[in-house]
């Protein structure tokens, strides 16, 4: 097979870039997946304090900083070598949930709604926010605004900022809650609870009872049988703020459980010559290609991979959902990658329900939110649960807590490997030998890359603002252009 | 709008700081967001004029300064991103749920050299674009 090379000038456009290779008798031969990557970070953190990091990293992505700057600040606590004030730790995973509660709403109504509500192959023109509301009402469309809106003003008084938090600092917060705001905080919280209730009505009455949306989400050409990673704490239940790192198989088995500080120890990271990505693997398993299965070092990190990894929720509304949602799908694990919108969701009711625990626990308002760091260890890693996969945030630095070395996986990356694979089977499954390849089959195939929900922010900002994409079909053996289509472009 | 260490990308939030130390009108906020999609909506609120900065890559010469109107956005291209939805949706999604959005809204795009690699600094033609830019932003709003 011809080799093919990516030409670099694609990095500079800040646009993804999905290629499908057909053979002569119509069919897929491979699909190559680019994204351009950012380049220069760890240069330019070198130098500056450690503590100013939870400040910079949130900047890396305009939709997730929240999950920065967590991470950076647990780092952080790490390099100082300080146990953070217990009500710090609260406050942090206060806000943290809220954040889960807002990120995954969006996800689902905003960008994985108009699939499933409005339905994949419809108009274009109608397949986005405008024609869920449309489809769902402007009542939910109000619920959604308040939803979002709240989360807003709840993370701005913890964090101090409504976009950016600023709230972590060494050894905990630099803020204690007030009564007043307390009461705001459980008022919030119980609302985003009932939000989280509803959002899973929807889905079950729109998408599952919909026989053709449930076939979708069985159907081959969007199942993977991976390994799964997401944070557990001890009773093995998903935890988005702290925990051990639990990695299970395709057969349900867990391969893995390790402190977040001996990532390397675990995870190795392979290159292609097309690409500017990197693909992690599991080292216990080893890096076998782009393929399923035992013995593929190849893992997921997503709401999907999350529920897969644990052993149940944290919280009873929740944990039913999710006893709910694999009997449903069959049992564990689930492998199908549409069912992520799914994940979301149960995901979402559980971030409300313990933001809501956080808020009604008394402690929050203890004035003692920090602890301050008395030595410096100089070497730190923080790990946490973005929503779109496990992040982790390493640091060096020198005896003053100067940055000597900056290293990042973030959520998306550890899905590298698994988007590419996911791109290339839909697009098997559904470009076959005289497929008229339209605008309807090209979504399809995007829905597949959409699940991950992948977060390349930064890398694609364009006026005004969505991420553009361009999905490429070519003949493999002539390279010529059967058809392209573009967003944004 | 924009992204303070990504390059070019932080003229919008620079042209921002450089207006807050100028006189401008009663009733005229200045503020800076780095995000885009539905926060915007949250921001746009309850102003009749909004005007934008944000830096843009069209394959224009560096530095070259476009005025949009938000009504130049419309038609067609209201795909569901990946990550966010544009202005536009934020703007008629505000409207359909019956807010009180901007009826005037003008964008001033500068075209960018570098918004990926990580720098505090703009480059030489989008600095000296950001100061024309001041000026066709306060001229915009009505400032002396």
């Amino acid at each position: 097979m011809k080799k093919v090379t990516v030409d670099p000038i694609t990095r500079l456009e800040g646009h993804g870039k999905i290629e499908i290779f057909v053979n002569d008798a119509g069919e897929v031969a491979n699909v190559y997946f680019q994204i351009p990557e950012l380049r220069g970070f760890e240069r330019f953190c070198v130098g500056r304090p450690v503590e100013e990091l939870a400040r910079i990293t949130p900047r890396i992505c305009g939709v997730c900083p929240e999950a920065h700057h967590m991470a950076a600040s647990k780092a952080i606590d790490a390099v100082y070598g300080v146990t953070p004030a217990p009500t710090g730790v609260k406050l942090r995973e206060l806000l943290y949930n809220t954040f889960f509660v807002t990120d995954h709403a969006t996800h689902f109504y905003v960008l994985a709604g108009p699939d499933f509500v409005v339905g994949p192959t419809a108009d274009p023109a109608e397949r986005n926010i405008l024609g869920v509301i449309h489809k769902v009402g402007l009542e939910t469309g109000g619920a959604v605004i308040k939803a979002r809106a709240e989360a807003a003003e709840l993370i701005s008084i913890i964090g101090g900022k409504q976009i950016h938090p600023v709230c972590g600092l060494p050894g905990g917060v630099s803020k204690a809650l007030s009564a007043e705001e307390r009461d705001r905080a459980v008022e919030i919280t119980a609302s985003h609870v009932e939000f989280a209730k509803f959002s899973l009505q929807l889905f079950d009455d729109i998408v599952l009872g919909n026989n053709d949306y449930v076939d979708l989400i069985k159907s081959d050409a969007f199942t993977h049988s991976t390994y799964y990673m997401g944070l557990v704490d001890d009773n093995n239940h998903v935890n988005f703020y702290d925990g051990k790192v639990r990695v299970t198989g395709p057969d349900g088995a867990e391969l893995l459980k390790f402190e977040g500080k001996d990532y390397l120890e675990h995870l190795a990271e392979h290159v292609e010559p097309y690409s500017y990505l990197v693909y992690p693997y599991l080292k216990a398993v080893g890096w076998k290609g782009f393929v399923d299965g035992k013995d593929s070092g190849v893992y997921r990190a997503s709401p999907l991979s999350r529920l897969n990894a644990a052993d149940g929720m944290a919280t009873p509304l929740a944990q039913a959902e999710y006893e709910r949602y694999f009997s449903t799908l069959g049992g564990k694990p689930v492998h199908a990658t549409l069912a992520t919108h799914w994940a979301r969701l149960v995901e979402m009711l559980y971030a409300a329900e313990r933001a809501h625990e956080l808020a009604t626990d008394p402690d929050i308002i203890n004035p003692d939110v920090r602890t301050l760091p008395t030595g410096i260890v100089g070497e730190g890693v923080g790990v946490v649960e973005a929503p779109r996969g496990t992040l982790y945030h390493h640091y060096k630095t020198d005896d003053q807590g100067m940055v000597t070395n900056v290293n990042l996986i973030v959520g998306t990356t550890n899905n590298n490997a698994s988007i590419s694979m996911s791109l290339k089977k839909a697009a098997e499954g559904l470009i076959k030998g005289g497929t008229e390849i339209g605008e309807g089959t090209l979504n399809m195939i995007e829905m597949a890359f959409r699940a991950y929900d992948p977060c390349f922010g930064c890398a694609t900002h364009a006026l005004p603002g969505e991420m553009p994409l361009e999905v490429t079909v070519k003949k493999e053996r002539t390279q010529e252009v059967v058809t392209t289509v573009r967003r944004y472009l | 709008m924009g992204n303070p260490i990504l390059s070019d990308d932080g003229v919008g939030l620079y042209v921002a700081e450089r207006l807050r130390a100028t006189t401008l009108p009663d009733g005229v906020d200045v503020r800076q967001s780095e995000v885009a999609g539905l926060r915007l909506l949250e921001l746009l609120r309850g102003y009749d004029k909004v005007v934008i900065v944000d830096a843009l890559q069209s394959g224009r010469e560096a530095g070259e300064v476009v005025r949009y109107e938000a009504r130049d956005f419309t038609g067609g291209h209201r795909y569901s991103s990946a990550h966010s939805i544009g202005l536009e949706t934020a703007l008629e999604l505000g409207r359909t749920l019956g807010y009180d959005m901007p009826s005037d809204v003008t964008v001033f795009a500068v075209e960018a050299v570098d918004v990926e690699t990580f720098a505090e600094e703009l480059s030489p033609p989008v600095a000296e674009a950001a100061e024309r830019v001041i000026a066709l932003v306060r001229a915009e709003v009505g400032a002396a």
